[in-house]
């Protein structure tokens, strides 16, 4: 009772002590704003690509791609821990404008819509043919024509606000993809004969994933077309198929059940026309399969964290100084208090039940804050735009929406969590010291 | 004891005379050698002043590396036709820069997009760039970057090693190996070995124009042999970029046209020369040409973009710097917490050290001196601070890539990829502007908190503090 006492004591009447809350409250403040929207922007682009790729993935890096995908797919049907399978063709083509000399570089992503709209969410992201996705390739303005659909920076301006202008219908034009059809050993096929397929295809949606190198250079056409552009030969080949999970079915188990079937498959077909193209084949899952984009922004959130140590430091430090001053002045409060009987322990855990409740207060005041400025960061960012043409992030450049601004408990708690041991960290050495004191050297009277 | 030496130095020096600077360096290493918390605030101004530093230094170095890159990869200004458009007679126009009092050296570009193909299943999207190797090179940095030919002498060529009249070609080392997971480092010998002499094909394409205005997009095959292997150490630019002969490119493309079809002018200016006002002299020159020599209607002239190579990379610049700007506020918002931390230390020195300045008051010094003792003392803690940070600042930035390299080896933890931050090695020269104001700023941080504790001993009164009780 007497060192809750001593505490409330200490923390009205030494104003020192303040400072130290000030010093927590800031730091807390700033790690959460920071983490919140870091951690916020990699879990959405996490999940844009969850989205995008769906659970899990059977396919090669190979353009080469590979054979008797509809017999795996009939497999994996038959299964009851898969909901969907799409099979896909990915390579690369030259994108030509009818009436426009540009020419640009491409990926294709050759699909079946309807089937990738039940692995991914294709048809949330599609615009004119929203939530229609046996559609996607049939044109509003002319549906016989062959439909592609574009990544939606390929089709439109992004606004410095990150809006599109978007037209009632789509505009009607032609566009001639060009590619190099492989054959399954990997050389062009039709050599001498030109070496090269074209097809013409005309605009009927765009595809809007949020993921900037998607938005930007991925056109997708229906998976025969895809074929006939891209594989050579008598077996028809796909790159990837992707696999959506039942929901009751764990994604490490999903993926390691799938790869089970897969290599059981393999070994089935290894000795068949063009079989030896399956040993090229990895079962991943979405966060594996996307690692290459994944991976550098989980890195940044680590670097940062390692850079915010050394915020840890400094309220270590403040901390440190201060109940240095407090022990300082109280040295005979503290000799009082060991001459009644206190024992060390119990002068240690009152220094350092002090340093938990300015950990505790100045956490609470720097979380509180933290959490009314994120709330209106989006509202504040606006204002900044309007009036001083500022923005943190250029939506023509960053393939961003609004800031996140949702704090995430576990964040949270991590961030209050080290504020507190900091606090601790710094009592330390001050609490061990006051315990050492020597109540007959702090208590004797000075010469007359 | 210190009670005594005050006595005895207000007795010798008199403190009529109170601006007595000797006595503020006893007191100031006084305090120093027996106060040694004061070293913590010293500790806690150096690592914010390092990591200010730091940060400062890598994000200006990155810019600066940005900018390099452009002006290494396609020179001080470039005249760039409208998109889709090109213009004839560029040797003519070369000659005219180069006569110029401005221009060192001219030489133009053939651009557009296409695909290669490389080996078995290896099919990409590229920039394809045709070029004269020589005049090329001196205008950018290209023999620098190729990897057979640096350190040859005389002019870079296509000439394929071996294989006389064959048409060869630069690739980008992207485009023919992977980079090593661990160390991100290309083994460009054996890429060398491995590919110079093969046989690579481009497609491409233009546009077949009809008379009522429309086009068919024409493809066009561009076979070529590897000559030599560029690495610039920029990412994009040696994943993507692919250069052949002009003239082969001009043949296969425009095959009908007798003239020399060009997309753009790549120039270097002669030493000290403004690049604004070179630009501003190259336009005049330019609208001359397109009118006299191309027949240009004024709408053309005028759209032809001639920017220089920073002009160029604007965009992105302004975002890298507001990033900078944010994460040095977020990093100064914190370093604040330090003028706490010298407040709290010089607080608690003047708590204790009542006494001695009643002492000193009492021997005739006035506030202000007493003043300036404490807060001379914070500017020394400030100077003290800010200059072993910046030498922690310094050190850490020149050998940022060592101590990543260190990071990689001990912990697997491979923090710095050129696919993803475009360079191969972390940019590491001190920014020596940004440092001075870093120091500058702590110093003033160090006296700020230093201001009220030292106001607080000016108020001291001696009559108050010394008498017996």
């Amino acid at each position: 009772m007497y060192k809750l006492t001593l505490i409330i004591r200490y923390l009205l009447k030494r104003r020192i002590t303040h400072f130290a809350i000030l010093a927590v409250a800031l730091c807390v403040f700033i790690v959460v704003v920071v983490m919140t929207i870091m951690t916020g922007l990699v879990e959405d682009f996490k999940q844009k690509n969850h989205r995008f790729v769906g659970d899990c993935v059977v396919g090669t890096d190979s353009l080469v791609g590979f054979p008797y995908y509809e017999e795996f797919m009939g497999i994996l049907k038959g299964t009851n821990f898969v909901e969907a399978v799409s099979p896909a063709v990915k390579s690369y083509g030259l994108l030509s404008v009818r009436g426009d000399n540009v020419r640009r570089g491409v990926e294709i992503l050759g699909i079946d819509p309807v089937l990738h709209a039940r692995t991914t969410d294709f048809a949330q992201t599609l615009h004119y043919r929203a939530g229609q996705p046996d559609k996607a390739f049939l044109p509003i303005y002319d549906p016989n024509a062959l439909g592609c659909v574009l990544g939606i920076d390929l089709a439109l301006m992004r606004s410095a606000q990150g809006s599109y202008v978007y037209d009632d219908t789509p505009m009607e034009v032609a566009i001639t993809l060009t590619c190099f059809p492989l054959t399954a050993k990997g050389a062009p096929a039709k050599v001498g004969a030109g070496l090269v397929e074209t097809q013409h295809f005309y605009y009927s949606d765009h595809a809007h994933t949020g993921i900037a190198h998607v938005d930007g250079s991925c056109v997708y056409i229906p998976l025969e077309q895809a074929q006939k552009l891209c594989m050579a030969g008598t077996l028809q080949r796909v790159n990837a198929m992707h696999i959506k999970l039942c929901p009751d079915v764990g994604l490490n188990l999903g993926r390691a059940k799938v790869a089970a079937l897969w290599q059981e498959f393999k070994r089935t077909k290894a000795d068949t026309q063009d079989g030896y193209l399956l040993d090229a084949v990895l079962v991943q899952d979405w966060k594996e399969y996307r690692r290459a984009y994944i991976a550098p922004m989980e890195k940044e959130q680590v670097l940062l964290s390692l850079m915010f140590i050394l915020v840890g430091i400094t309220t270590v430090f403040i901390v440190f100084v201060v109940f240095y001053m407090i022990v300082s002045h109280k040295r005979k409060d503290i000799g009082v208090l060991k001459s009644v009987g206190t024992s060390n322990i119990s002068i240690v855990a009152l220094f350092s039940g002090f340093a938990f409740v300015i950990g505790c207060l100045g956490s609470g005041v720097g979380a509180l804050a933290a959490w009314l400025f994120l709330s209106r960061i989006n509202w504040v960012e606006g204002q900044l735009f309007e009036k001083f043409g500022f923005q943190l992030w250029d939506r023509s450049i960053y393939a961003i929406g609004d800031i996140p601004n949702h704090v995430e408990f576990h964040v949270l708690a991590t961030i209050v969590g080290c504020a507190i041991v900091s606090c601790l960290i710094g009592a330390l050495f001050p609490a061990y010291s006051a315990a050492r004191l020597r109540p007959v050297e702090t208590l004797h009277a000075g010469p007359v | 004891m210190l009670k005594i030496e005050a006595q005895s130095w207000c007795d010798k020096s008199g403190w009529r005379d109170s601006g007595s600077l000797m006595l503020k360096l006893f007191f100031w290493l006084r305090y120093l050698c027996k106060r040694r918390i004061v070293f913590l605030s010293v500790a806690a101004v150096a690592l914010s002043v390092s990591l200010l530093i730091v940060v400062a230094s890598l994000f200006t170095g990155f810019i600066a590396a940005f900018e390099r890159s452009a002006v290494d990869a396609i020179g001080d200004i470039i005249l760039a036709a409208p998109s889709g458009v090109t213009f004839d007679k560029y040797p003519e126009l070369v000659k005219r820069l180069e006569q110029t009092n401005i221009v060192e050296a001219a030489t133009a570009t053939l651009s557009c997009e296409g695909l290669l193909h490389v080996g078995k299943g290896n099919v990409r999207g590229v920039t394809v760039w045709g070029i004269e190797p020589g005049p090329r090179a001196r205008v950018t940095k290209l023999k620098d970057a190729l990897i057979r030919q640096k350190q040859m002498p005389g002019e870079p060529s296509f000439e394929v090693p071996g294989m006389p009249g064959k048409v060869g070609g630069f690739v980008g080392i992207g485009m023919v190996a992977d980079p090593n997971e661990r160390t991100d480092e290309y083994d460009q010998k054996a890429a060398l070995e491995s590919m110079v002499g093969q046989q690579v094909l481009v497609t491409t394409g233009t546009m077949s124009q009809f008379l009522d205005g429309a086009g068919e997009p024409k493809r066009v095959l561009v076979p070529f042999s590897i000559s030599d292997i560029v690495f610039t150490g920029v990412y994009q630019l040696d994943e993507s970029l692919v250069y052949v002969p002009i003239k082969t490119l001009q043949e296969a493309l425009y095959p009908d046209e007798k003239g020399s079809p060009a997309t753009s002018v790549n120039i270097r200016l002669r030493p000290s020369v403004d690049p604004e006002m070179a630009v501003v002299q190259i336009r005049g020159l330019w609208r001359v040409f397109a009118e006299e020599e191309l027949g240009w209607t004024t709408y053309l002239t005028g759209a032809t973009r001639i920017q220089t190579a920073q002009e160029m990379q604007h965009q992105y610049v302004v975002e890298i710097r507001k990033q900078m700007g944010v994460l040095l506020l977020v990093f100064g918002v914190i370093s604040f917490s330090v003028v706490v931390l010298v407040f709290c230390i010089f607080y608690m020195i003047v708590r204790l050290k009542r006494k001695d300045v009643a002492i000193m008051k009492s021997c005739g010094a006035s506030s202000a001196a007493v003043a300036w003792i404490f807060l001379g003392f914070g500017i020394t803690v400030g100077i003290m601070g800010a200059g072993l940070g910046a030498v922690l600042g310094y050190l850490i930035t020149v050998n940022i890539n060592t101590i990543e390299g260190w990071i990689r080896a001990t912990f697997g933890l491979k923090l710095w990829q050129s696919s993803v931050y475009m360079f191969a090695r972390i940019p590491n020269v001190v920014d020596w502007e940004w440092a001075l104001i870093l120091v500058g700023l702590s110093i003033a941080a160090a006296a700020t908190g230093a201001l009220m504790p030292a106001a607080l001993a000016a108020r001291t009164r001696p009559v108050e503090v010394l008498r017996y009780e």
